[in-house]
């Protein structure tokens, strides 16, 4: 606060300006070309060491399973397989972070629903969800309900850890700032809490996204053959390695793309909080 | 009128025993009154601001607007914070309009309402703009507006220029006597600044520390409309001097024996 009355404001046309809006850098770049040619190097090494096996039956090289992936997407098998694991990770996913966010938000706010629900988050929180696979398949079959539940058991526990400590952090000034303006509890949640909160709710549902897709991977290995899984369990059991590798890379390009809109999104509700305290 | 009966507040200490914060306050502030409460760190003059915010409960004692026990906040009053407070995600113009919002009104409309006030505070042009590109003196203007903008009787400012450098604070100063002279409003405004009471006050209740008390309630001679100049004349400075004679004995001088 030392600076005399025309800061920053009156050298800036048009608001919102800031970090995340600055034009390409110089450093970007730099950055942008570092990452690209690692990614590179890898699968040139990766192309290289694969051309020197003797056969491909246990290591291809790279444009082997990009050929393979190709092949793959011209039939229907893959993607009746890529249907059937999507849907049901679409509503276990929905499903995390719906109820993460209400459940997360309730903790945060109310210290006796904390109280209520501490002792299964923190269940959930220190055990391998995997564990829980057997169990949700014994429970509910090796149906449609039991990937469903798997995949929200991955996702929910850091949407909701993460929503719980975005509310519990929202700054205290401000809530009283609500109150002295004789904010309704409603108004006050809405206009105050929530998008306070909103940075650490994004938080959550990007690191909860990230890990739904790990449960729609790990239900189908581990107990219910069924899509995506059962591709790999059967191309592995013939080793048919370059499709084998092709649905993992189908696997990974689907979470990557993911994370990114996940990220974006994150970027676009939380801009506010980077700008008063620099981009993650 | 605001009438503060016997207002004491205690806290409870790790040991089992009670830290008394303040004690038996007892004054009134009249209508349409600036009064300035000052006094030194720790006592307890933002925390009776904020009690007649509705925002902190006494523990004992009660306050009364206009005859009426303030019982929580109420759309009569509004508090312009040290730190200005403004909504980091929110436009210069929403965050003026922000406790019309809370009054019930649409964002549209309160947006649209809140336009004279940020042009009375002269900041119309950073309309758009977010709050972390604004200096500090502009953001507390916006902070006024804001207050401004619910047309409150009571106007409560928690030493709202104490963030701010020298030389804004006294352009705040004169902006908010400019103000204050068309408005017409009460004033309660908390300070540890002796010329910031002396040049905008009617009255001046100077605390005593531990435990905060009323020490003394000075009248402030002054002839209104004020500029720049009652600075200079001599009951400007025989009023701080007394205020600052009263109040170096409460300021714990490590260097001097503690006074009697």
């Amino acid at each position: 606060m030392v600076d005399p009355e025309t800061k920053t404001a009156a050298r800036r046309p048009k608001a919102p300006a800031g970090a995340l809006d600055r034009p390409f850098s110089r450093g970007d770049a730099v950055r942008w070309i570092v990452s690209a040619g690692s990614v590179g190097a890898v699968l040139l090494l990766w192309e290289w060491y694969g051309r020197a096996q003797e056969t491909s039956l246990f290591f291809v090289p790279f444009t082997g399973v990009v050929a393979a992936l190709w092949e793959l997407g011209q039939t229907a098998e893959f993607w009746t397989a890529f249907e059937q694991t999507i849907i049901p990770f679409v509503w276990g996913w929905v499903l995390s972070l719906v109820v993460g966010i209400v459940v997360g938000l309730l903790i945060g706010a109310y210290p006796t629903i904390e109280a209520l629900t501490k002792p299964y988050v923190t269940f959930l929180n220190a055990l391998p969800v995997s564990t829980l696979v057997p169990v949700a398949v014994v429970l509910m079959g090796i149906g449609y309900a039991s990937r469903v539940l798997v995949v929200f058991l991955f996702g929910v526990i850091e949407v909701t850890l993460n929503t719980a400590a975005g509310v519990r952090y929202v700054d205290r000034d401000l809530v009283e700032m609500g109150r002295a303006f004789n904010a309704s509890r409603w108004r006050l949640f809405k206009r105050i809490i929530l998008p306070a909160a909103s940075p650490g709710i994004m938080a959550g549902v990007r690191i909860g996204t990230g890990r739904a897709v790990v449960g729609m991977v790990v239900v189908e290995i581990l107990l219910v053959a069924v899509g995506m899984g059962r591709l790999i369990l059967r191309y592995r059991g013939r080793f048919q390695s370059a499709e084998l590798y092709a649905v993992v890379l189908a696997l990974i390009l689907f979470g990557i793309i993911l994370q990114v809109v996940a990220r974006r999104v994150e970027r676009r509700v939380s801009r506010w909080k980077y700008e008063l305290e620099g981009a993650p | 009128m605001i009438e503060i009966q016997e207002i004491g507040r205690t806290f409870p200490t790790r040991d089992g025993g009670a830290f008394e914060a303040l004690k038996d306050a007892t004054f009134s502030v009249k209508d349409k009154e600036f009064f300035s409460i000052i006094g030194p760190s720790g006592c307890g003059k933002t925390t009776l601001l904020k009690m007649v915010a509705g925002l902190v409960r006494p523990s004992s004692g009660q306050i009364l607007i206009d005859g009426r026990a303030v019982t929580g906040p109420g759309d009569d009053r509004a508090m312009v914070f040290q730190h200005f407070v403004l909504l980091p995600w929110a436009d210069i113009l929403t965050n003026v309009g922000f406790g019309l919002e809370m009054r019930g009104l649409s964002r549209r409309d309160s947006r649209e309402a809140a336009k004279p006030f940020l042009e009375r505070v002269g900041l119309t042009r950073f309309a758009d703009h977010y709050p972390h590109e604004l200096s500090g003196g502009m953001q507390q203007r916006v902070g006024l507006a804001r207050a401004l903008a619910v047309a409150p009787d009571v106007l409560l400012m928690d030493e709202p220029f104490g963030a701010l450098d020298a030389q804004t604070r006294q352009l705040m100063q004169e902006d908010l006597m400019r103000l204050w002279d068309s408005e017409q409003k009460t004033v309660i405004f908390v300070t540890h600044s002796m010329d910031e009471a002396a040049y905008l006050s009617d009255r001046v209740l100077v605390m005593d520390t531990h435990p905060g008390r009323v020490r003394e309630i000075l009248d402030v001679p002054l002839p209104r409309p004020r500029d720049e100049s009652v600075r200079r004349s001599a009951t400007f400075s025989d009023l701080t001097a007394h205020m600052w004679h009263e109040l170096r004995g409460m300021i714990g001088d490590p260097t001097q024996p503690a006074p009697e």
